[in-house]
Parts: C-alpha cells; sequence; structure tokens
C-alpha cells in the first residue's frame, strides 16, 4: 500500500491547488482591502481600521438589499419547488408526448440567464411588451412593470421562476425515477388513494432529493445579480437592488475598492451562516416527518 | 382523483406551463423577424397575418451593416467553455477519484471536509471574486485575454466536476480498482484504464452541467474582457436597452441559446436512461 | 517460493479481523481456507494480495519480504466472491487485460485467452459484455482472467458462494480439473463449506475469529480436529457438542448414562468432558437421552432434525423423510463409538475407534 499513498496525493492535489490559489487570493485580497480607504481618487492600500465597516452599518440601501434578496430568493425557490415537484409528478408516469414535455420544461435552466432575461425585458416592456398586451386583452389596464418598484419585483422573480424552475424540475424527476416500486406497491395493495400515497409514500422517499435540490437552489440564487443587471438595473431608484448588485454598483462603477470589500465580505459570511442554518433546519424538518 | 376530470386536470396544468415556457422563445423568434415599424406598432405575434417578416435582425447580427457579430463572441465563448470544461474536468475527477478511493487525514480534515471545501466554491458571488481577480490578472497580463477568462472560469466548474464525479465514482465497485491492480496496473494506469472508461455516463453528465454554467457565465466576462476577448453573453447584453433594435437582439439571444436547447434534448435522454439518478443523491 | 505469513494481526475499529495468523503456503498446492462468515477469511486474502494493510506481523515471498511489494507486482491473480469483471470490456478483452499489462505479445495473448476461455467452457462467448451472461458464466469469465496470466498466487475468495446449488456443484467439480495442472503456482481457496474444502484442498486451514485453529490435511483435519470449535466447523451439520460425565468409559449425557462403554475412551480418567458426535451417528430411538424436537429439515433424501436436550442443541441426520412434529418428546441413540472426547476448555483428548492406533502412536 505505501506505492498508494505517495500517489493518492498526486491524484488530489493538481485539483485542489488550483482550486485554493484561485480562491485564496481573492478571499485575501477582499479581507486586507476592506480594513483599507482605496477609493477611485485614492486607490492605495493604506490602512483606516474599521471604517468601512462602521460606514456599512450605517448604510440602510445595503441592509435592505440582504432583506430583499432574502426575501426575493426565498419566495422564487418556494415558487420552484412546488412548481417543479408538480410538473414532474405530472410528467413522471404515462403522459401523452412524455419526453417532449420533459424537454421543453427542461430548457430553461439551460439557457443563459442574462441573455433570456434582456428577452425579459422587452417582454415587460410597457407599451410594446406582450405582457400588458395580455392584460388588456383580458380587460386589465397596464403596469408599468419595470418602472414601478412592486411589479418590478413580481417581474424579477417571475423570470427567476422561469428561468430555475426547471432545475428543481430536473433534480426531482431524476429522484422520482430512481425511487424504488415496492413502497407503491404496498400503497396500492393496501388500497391508499393518489392523494395519501404522496403524502406517504412519495414525498417522504423523496425528502432527501428535495433537500438537496432546494440548498443547491438557495445557494445558486443567493448570488443573484445579473438578471437584476439586464432587467431593472436595480431600479427604479434600488428598489430592486440585490446585495450582488448593489456591490456591482459601489466597487465595479464607483470604485469605492475598500468600501465594496468590506460589505463583500459581511455578504458572503452572512449567506454562508443564513444557508448552514437553512440546509440544517429542511434536514431535520424533512426528517421529522419522514419519521413520522 | 381518478375521474374524468383528472386527465382533463393535468393536460391543462401541463399545457399552460409549457406556454409559459415556451413564451419568451416565440416572443423572441417571432420579434427576430421584425422590423422598426412592427415592433413600434405594439406588440404583434403572427408573421404575414400581423406583420411583414424581414430577415434583418438575422442579417445584423452576421456582420450586416449597423448591426454586430456574433461570430467571433460564439468563438470566445466556445473556447472559453471547451478549455474551461476540459481543465475542470480532468482536475476535477482525477481529485474526485482520490477522494472517492482513498482516505485522507490532516488534523481534524478528513474526505468530507475536503469534498465540501470544494463544492462550497459554489456559494461565492462572482461579484466578491470579480475585483481582486481584475487586479491579479493586470498584474498577471492577462486582462482581456481567454487564458485568463479560462482560469476564472475554472474556479466556477471544478466544484461541480468534483461533487458530480465523486458521487459517480462511489458507485463503482472499488472491487474494481482492486482487480486492476492485481491485474498488473498501478494507481494511475487504474485510473485511466479501468475506472475511466467505467464512467463515461458520470463524465457526460459532469461535462453538461460545465458547458452549460461555462458557456453561461456572464460577470466574469463583462468586467475581465472587454475588447480583444468577448463572450456571446456579453455581446448580447451589448445590445440589450429598452430602446428597440429588439429585431436584432432576438436573433442574438436565440442564436446564443440555440446550442443550450440542443442541449436540452440530450439532457432528457441521460434523464430517461437513469444517468443522472447518482448526481442527485 | 513459499509464502509465509507470521503473526499477521489487524485491528479495525477495535475489532480484531486478524490474530497471529501464522501460515506457510507452498507451491503447486491448493489450499483450502475454511471458517464461518467473518472468521477473517477474506481479509486474509486480501492482506495476501496487497490490498489491506496489517497492523504487525511479517509476510514473505521465497524468504523476502512481500509487505513492502505493490499489489500491481505481486504477481496475483485473484476471483472475488461477486463477479468482477471489467464492465466495459467484453469477455475477449477481459481476459486479455492482465495480459496487455503484462507485455505478451498480440499472438500470445490471443492464445492464451481462447485457451483460458476453453478451459471454463466460454469459447463462444468472445464478444459478449460481462452484463450480457448469467452469473455462473461471469464467474467463469473471472477465473478465466485469473488463470489465463499464470500467477504465481491465485486466491479465490469463496468463488461459488454466489452461485445456485446446483451450478455450485458443477463448477466445483470443474474446478478440480481446473487446478490439477497448476505447476509451481500456490492456490488459496477460501470457502464455508466442509465438502467444499475437504474435496479440493490439499492442504485444510481452518479459520475462527481471525485466528487459524488448525492446519493439515482435509483427512487430518476431519478426522482430528483440534478443538470443539474446528470440530463444529468441519462438519456439515456441525459436529453436536455437547458435555457429559464419563465413568470407566462410560457416558452420561442429561442424566441418560450410556449402556455400552466408549472402548476408546476406557483409559481416560474420570470427570466432565465435553464430547464430540457427528450428526450421522446420533440417531432416534426407543431409549436414550431425552430431548424435545425444536426443528425438522427435510432435504429428500435426509431429515435433519433439531433436537433440544436441556441447553445443548443436537443435530440427527437420519436418512429418508421421517415423520417428527415440532414439540415431540423423542430420545436419541448416540453411538457410544464414535465419540470424540475435548477438555473442558475444548482440546481434543481423544478421537473415536477408528483410528484409535494413528492416535495412540503419536
Amino acid at each position: 500500500m505505501d506505492g498508494l499513498r505517495r500517489h493518492k496525493s498526486m491524484f488530489l492535489l493538481p485539483g485542489l491547488l488550483t482550486l485554493f490559489l484561485i480562491i485564496i487570493f481573492p478571499l485575501l485580497f477582499t479581507i486586507r482591502v476592506s480594513f483599507s480607504g482605496w477609493n477611485v481618487s485614492h486607490p492605495q492600500m493604506d490602512f483606516i481600521g474599521g471604517a468601512n465597516y462602521t460606514a456599512m452599518l450605517h448604510d440602510s440601501r445595503f441592509w435592505t438589499s440582504i432583506t430583499r434578496l432574502i426575501l426575493l430568493a426565498g419566495g422564487s425557490v418556494v415558487i420552484q419547488y412546488v412548481i417543479g415537484f408538480g410538473m414532474a409528478l405530472l410528467v413522471w408516469r404515462e403522459v401523452r408526448g412524455r419526453r417532449f414535455w420533459r424537454v421543453l420544461f427542461l430548457v430553461p435552466m439551460m439557457t443563459t440567464p442574462v441573455v433570456m432575461a434582456a428577452i425579459w425585458q422587452t417582454i415587460f416592456h410597457e407599451s410594446l411588451g406582450p405582457v400588458n398586451d395580455l392584460l388588456g386583452m383580458l380587460g386589465l389596464s397596464s403596469v408599468p412593470w419595470l418602472t414601478e418598484s412592486g411589479p418590478a419585483l413580481v417581474a424579477l422573480m417571475t423570470v427567476e421562476v422561469w428561468q430555475w424552475t426547471p432545475f428543481l424540475f430536473l433534480l426531482l424527476l431524476a429522484g422520482l425515477l430512481s425511487l424504488p416500486k415496492e413502497p407503491f406497491m404496498a400503497a396500492a395493495i393496501d388500497g391508499a388513494g393518489t392523494w395519501r400515497t404522496f403524502w406517504k409514500v412519495t414525498f417522504p422517499l423523496m425528502a432527501p432529493v428535495s433537500v438537496a435540490a432546494v440548498v443547491i437552489r438557495l445557494i445558486e440564487a443567493s448570488k443573484l445579480s445579473d438578471s437584476v443587471y439586464v432587467l431593472t438595473s436595480g431600479g427604479p431608484g434600488s428598489s430592486t437592488e440585490t446585495p450582488g448588485y448593489y456591490l456591482y454598483i459601489q466597487g465595479l462603477r464607483d470604485q469605492q475598492t475598500g468600501y465594496s470589500g468590506a460589505m463583500s465580505l459581511t455578504y458572503l459570511v452572512l449567506m454562508i451562516v443564513t444557508l448552514t442554518v437553512v440546509a440544517a433546519l429542511l434536514t431535520r424538518a424533512f426528517k421529522l416527518k419522514g419519521d413520522s | 382523483m381518478r375521474s374524468r376530470l383528472y386527465p382533463m386536470f393535468k393536460y391543462t396544468v401541463i399545457a399552460l406551463w409549457a406556454c409559459f415556457v415556451a413564451g419568451p422563445f416565440f416572443w423572441a423568434m417571432t420579434t427576430s423577424f421584425k422590423n422598426a415599424n412592427a415592433v413600434q406598432g405594439g406588440p404583434t405575434y403572427l408573421p404575414w397575418a400581423q406583420y411583414e417578416p424581414t430577415l434583418t435582425g438575422w442579417r445584423n447580427i452576421f456582420g450586416g451593416a449597423g448591426g454586430v457579430d456574433v461570430i467571433d463572441p460564439f468563438i470566445d465563448s466556445a473556447i472559453v467553455t471547451v478549455a474551461a470544461s476540459a481543465i475542470s474536468l480532468a482536475l476535477g475527477s482525477l481529485a474526485a477519484y482520490a477522494l472517492s478511493r482513498y482516505r485522507f487525514r490532516l488534523g481534524f480534515i478528513k474526505n468530507s471536509d475536503i469534498v465540501f471545501f470544494f463544492v462550497s466554491q459554489r456559494i461565492m458571488p462572482p461579484v466578491v471574486l470579480v475585483i481582486p481577480f481584475f487586479y491579479l490578472l493586470q498584474w498577471g497580463g492577462l486582462l482581456d485575454s481567454i487564458a485568463g477568462l479560462v482560469i476564472v472560469t475554472v474556479a466556477l466548474l471544478l466544484p461541480i466536476a468534483v461533487w458530480v464525479m465523486v458521487d459517480f465514482f462511489n458507485g463503482i465497485p472499488r472491487e474494481i480498482d482492486e482487480m486492476a491492480m492485481l491485474d498488473g496496473c498501478g494507481p494511475f494506469q487504474t485510473f485511466v484504464r479501468a475506472i475511466l472508461p467505467n464512467s463515461l455516463p458520470g463524465l457526460t453528465v459532469a461535462a453538461m452541467f460545465c458547458a452549460v454554467f461555462g458557456w453561461n457565465d456572464f460577470f466574469f466576462a463583462f468586467r475581465l474582457t472587454f475588447t480583444e476577448v468577448q463572450t456571446l453573453p456579453q455581446a448580447v447584453v451589448a445590445l440589450n436597452s429598452s430602446i428597440p433594435p429588439w429585431w436584432t437582439l432576438s436573433a442574438a439571444a436565440l442564436f446564443g441559446v440555440a446550442p443550450l436547447i440542443l442541449l436540452a434534448l440530450w439532457v432528457e435522454r441521460l434523464l430517461s436512461k437513469g444517468n443522472l439518478s447518482g448526481a442527485v443523491r | 517460493m513459499n509464502l509465509s505469513a507470521t503473526d499477521l494481526c489487524l485491528t479495525v475499529d477495535g475489532v480484531d479481523h486478524l490474530t497471529n495468523v501464522t501460515a506457510a503456503f507452498q507451491p503447486g498446492r491448493l489450499h483450502t481456507v475454511i471458517g464461518r462468515t467473518m472468521a477473517g477469511k477474506t481479509t486474509l486474502l486480501r492482506v495476501l494480495a496487497g490490498l489491506q494493510k496489517v497492523d504487525s506481523g511479517s509476510l514473505t515471498r521465497a524468504g523476502a519480504d512481500f509487505l513492502g511489494t505493490p499489489v500491481w507486482q505481486r504477481d496475483i491473480a485473484m476471483v472475488y466472491q461477486q463477479f468482477i469483471n471489467y464492465p466495459h470490456l467484453s469477455v475477449f478483452h477481459n481476459v486479455a487485460f492482465p495480459l496487455k499489462r503484462a507485455g505478451l505479445s498480440r499472438e500470445e495473448i490471443q492464445r492464451r485467452v481462447r485457451q483460458s476461455l476453453a478451459s471454463v467452457g466460454l469459447t463462444d462467448f468472445e464478444k459478449r459484455k460481462p452484463s450480457q451472461l448469467s452469473g455462473g458464466q461471469q464467474q467463469r469469465v473471472a477465473m478465466a482472467r485469473a488463470l489465463a496470466r499464470g500467477t504465481g498466487i491465485l486466491l479465490l475468495d469463496e468463488p461459488l458462494a454466489n452461485l445456485d446449488y446446483k451450478l455450485r456443484e458443477q463448477l466445483r467439480d470443474e474446478f478440480k480439473t481446473l487446478f490439477s495442472d497448476r505447476g509451481e503456482t500456490i492456490v488459496i481457496y477460501t470457502t464455508t463449506e466442509p465438502a467444499e474444502a475437504m474435496m479440493l484442498g490439499d492442504v485444510v486451514l481452518v479459520m475462527h475469529e481471525g485466528r487459524i485453529l488448525q492446519t493439515g490435511t482435509p483427512q487430518e483435519v476431519y478426522e482430528r480436529p483440534a478443538t470443539t470449535t474446528v470440530a463444529s466447523i468441519i462438519n456439515d451439520p456441525p459436529m453436536n457438542i455437547f458435555t457429559g460425565r464419563l465413568e470407566s468409559g462410560q457416558v452420561t449425557v442429561a442424566g441418560f448414562q450410556a449402556t455400552h462403554v466408549s472402548a476408546h475412551l476406557a483409559d481416560l480418567p474420570d470427570g466432565t468432558y465435553q464430547f464430540g458426535l457427528r450428526a450421522t451417528d446420533v440417531s432416534l430411538a426407543v431409549a436414550g437421552v431425552e430431548g424435545v424436537v425444536a426443528f425438522v429439515e427435510i432435504s429428500g433424501s435426509e431429515t435433519f432434525v433439531h433436537v433440544a436436550v436441556g441447553q445443548s442443541p443436537f443435530v440427527v441426520q437420519i436418512e429418508g423423510i421421517h415423520d417428527v412434529a415440532l414439540g415431540d418428546l423423542v430420545r436419541l441413540r448416540l453411538r457410544p463409538d464414535r465419540l470424540f472426547a475435548f477438555d473442558e476448555e475444548g482440546t481434543l483428548v481423544r478421537t473415536p475407534s477408528y483410528d484409535l492406533a494413528s492416535v495412540e502412536g503419536r
């Protein structure tokens, strides 16, 4: 086995070191720069203590963006999960044109989010887009989708749901397809109806896949910023800003490098903590359901 | 539930969702054949019936006058995606194989912690990484270059490759490795001759995920490449504006996502064959 | 070119897998390692193959250290209990795989693969993938691959365990022929079945709880089991072991005194002993040790009656089908001339009369 001891590192290290080196520099840089006054007119790695962090504590625009992100991501992932699971159940078994539906329902997650966001922007256009046209046909009045904060958030959420429900659909359908048949036969023999079978058999069996899929999606959703940039540019005002987008404004557009570094780290730590807690809670909640 | 209403309800729901899913593609398709008059007259949907279709948008994206060229960005995107995916798959499957087969112990750090380190990199928002990357690439003279973009894209894709492949390798019986070693293969030969040939389903899934996430990356390309290198998402977003030359935008968008739509056909095939179930567990 | 293990020890998570295993394996001989499930047989093979490290002890091949030799240089072939083949390769290429690694010429590889496949009866299956074969055929492929190389050491880890009964018997007979011409190869074959161990082995090693309890020819082990544990492992059904009193050659078990004197035990001092008696040497009778029927197995040609005598379980093997019901009170006749006597620790002190001479001759 001595031969193996030398070799196992040779397998692991190239990948591990590559990722470590790619990630470690930005992380150290961000930590260091967050204690400096580096900005557009003063690009110096000086030391100003925790001034950036103090400023951040009073930056309500930042904190609002965090709250907004949590609501947006949480809300849209819940919707995605419900629709994704529902659609997966509908095309799981006998359904006409099964393969066609499956392909179609998968397509959005494959397509480039920013590119599709650009298309969505034309769809939500107040006078020239089809959404208001459809509302008009139904006898409803036009909505200023991208220029008023409430509708803009709805539009953003719609795009997220459109783009990422397929991801949950994919993982949940793959999960459904790999379920063992025996529990379903047992339920059928016991005379359990569709509804009962779902809650007593399908749902508990799908719990591990569900948790994994939702957590992965939450992780990806926590980075939400590209589609905001394309769809609303954070507007109107700052009413659809996510931390990712606000950081882009501060750090890249206005080049407040030091200040955005402080916010970056805070954002990262907050997301790691929140997602860890959520993942733990979900795991526990689904386990309880599975046992009862 | 098994009444006569159920199938009707089922197909209605499926149809509604299908319309929502297909809507943006239909809209982009129809818009790509419009011209200024057709767009500015308010929303129309059916060519010939409601507007006179033209090829202006499509001509524009292939270097027509007043348009943009999508061929160069397509090539840049393809190079970056293929290179970054290949590197990530190579490094990722080697690392995943090591993590699946050998025990690592470094103080309190175990195999599962190393896997977690890889996968957890997905939590890094690109916006946090992009400023340091900017200075790093500038320092290395790699700003606005394919090589620079490939390096940072590997950071996005390597975690995915490791995640998929660890699960996949865990599903291959260890006895196969052992047998290959008994048959005279050293560790590397074992991996190449006995394990890799049996890993095609896993590699395909990993490659698919890498390709999609690589192709779809916008933020890194947006901030780290400018004129020399421009990826397809960059080129399309550059066309985005509330004032329409929507026909060009739509044509470019469809051109950019067309390879991905083809990929979806293939993902469905993997799904039906059960090759994705491993990735789910 | 001996393969010698000395004091091999292995503990994993507080569980002893191997304890002071010492054994010498000789070229040209087939060694069967018999033991129950979890006895450490597989672990021993994995250690010999280099797939498993040991905590202490040494392993030498032709006198030179073998523990430090990497797996891929050990010149060992192994057949697993599960039918392990390369799923991506055809039958032909499965067998050719190790030959290619060994750098043989194309013609030589073809010749050897064909010959090896012919010897296991798979000539017409060259192009199939393992997944297109039955379990028995898959195991034949594994055998062919192991044999084709002509390695110095051939390890077989319960190769028949996962096959159905008929196939197992058939393959076992084939193995006898396959192994008859093995040249200088050291063959080590593990099994849980006494019949397999006896029939195939030149040497039998009896393993239990990580230790080797006895090593000898099949006849030695069968006729002179060193301990009660060995006696029960190498007999199927396991030898009945029970405690009794011996007084002037007469045995008393569960309050019943034998009517006959066991001549071969007559010179043993009086006292309490553990006795061993094969299931075939017990029968149902009008008078004898009383017990309650706990379980009856009927195989057709034979009936196995499990009887509880106090705390001791007995198995009685009788020919034909017998009408015995659960809970019946029965009397057992124990053949006095076939009793093995062990001391209270379980060490053999006397074997039955039929080889009394050889025991006394020692």
